[in-house]
């Protein structure tokens, strides 16, 4: 269990929703306390997958999910920049592992192709980074990928000078019953 | 309530009468005499940070629920879109 005072954190793009979906008190009692931290590249996700949704909706569903990105647009807290601290980490990152450590995904009839799956292997470098660089712990939903770049980063320390370890805290360890 | 108003330090101020709890009272008054100043002082500053802290929570409780709204009412494929997956059809690809 993962205690909401001992934060703050920041927020992988898969960990928000995943928060606000399934352990709404241990969310409700971290922003209590502390602010949302995400990096600048969750809030371009998020917002590339508003807009996506967007388009292909049609009719009320349009409003409906526009309705959801304001909401969501309107709840940002801290938002940490890709400034130039983060940018050379995240090249260092991204030139230690140049490919993603799994398939891309694939869902029923669905698919990822293989440039979406490298520019998300990006976007994962450039969150890990920032986190690096805020000195924040990483709340993720996406073992695969921060667990490969948090072992390239131990390895290869030299490369990371007063910085690191990545701190790792995985969706799941966050219980629902805190107190 | 008394309307005298004021300016002092810059901020504008209102005389009023308070009818406070005789232990929270006593406790300001001695935290007045302990620091030297007066009692308003010491109640101004613990009103502020009542005030603060009222705030802080409600913008919390705001955002939590923006956020609750924000991710209701999709689908898987839809929340994989969201958390920057792009799915299509693999006819498409």
């Amino acid at each position: 269990m993962v205690d909401p005072r001992s934060g703050p954190f920041l927020f992988d793009t898969s960990a928000e929703s995943w928060l606000a979906r399934t352990q709404s008190n241990w969310l409700r009692e971290y922003l209590s306390l502390h602010q949302l931290h995400i990096s600048a590249i969750a809030v371009l996700e998020r917002s590339r997958g508003y807009s996506l949704l967007y388009r292909r909706a049609s009719g009320d569903r349009k409003e409906s999910i526009e309705a959801r990105r304001f909401a969501y647009l309107s709840g940002l807290g801290r938002v940490w920049p890709l400034d130039g601290a983060v940018a050379v980490v995240a090249g260092e990152i991204m030139a230690l592992l140049p490919d993603a450590p799994t398939s891309p995904r694939r869902s029923h009839h669905l698919a990822e192709s293989r440039a979406e799956r490298l520019s998300r292997w990006r976007f994962d470098g450039m969150i890990a980074a920032t986190a690096l660089v805020a000195r924040l712990p990483l709340i993720h939903n996406n073992a695969a990928d921060f667990e490969a770049i948090r072992s390239s980063i131990e390895r290869s320390p030299g490369r990371f000078p007063d910085l690191g370890p990545l701190e790792l805290i995985r969706c799941q360890l966050l219980s629902e019953t805190v107190h | 309530m008394t309307a005298t108003r004021h300016r002092a330090g810059g901020s504008k101020k209102r005389r009023t009468t308070l009818t406070l709890p005789v232990d929270s009272l006593t406790q300001a008054e001695r935290i007045a005499r302990a620091r030297k100043v007066n009692l308003s002082t010491v109640i101004s500053e613990a009103i502020s940070e009542g005030l603060r802290v009222h705030s802080a929570l409600e913008r919390s409780e705001q955002v939590f629920n923006a956020y609750k709204k924000a991710f209701s009412g999709f689908t898987d494929d839809e929340m994989a879109i969201l958390e920057g997956i792009i799915l299509e059809p693999a006819s498409r690809r």
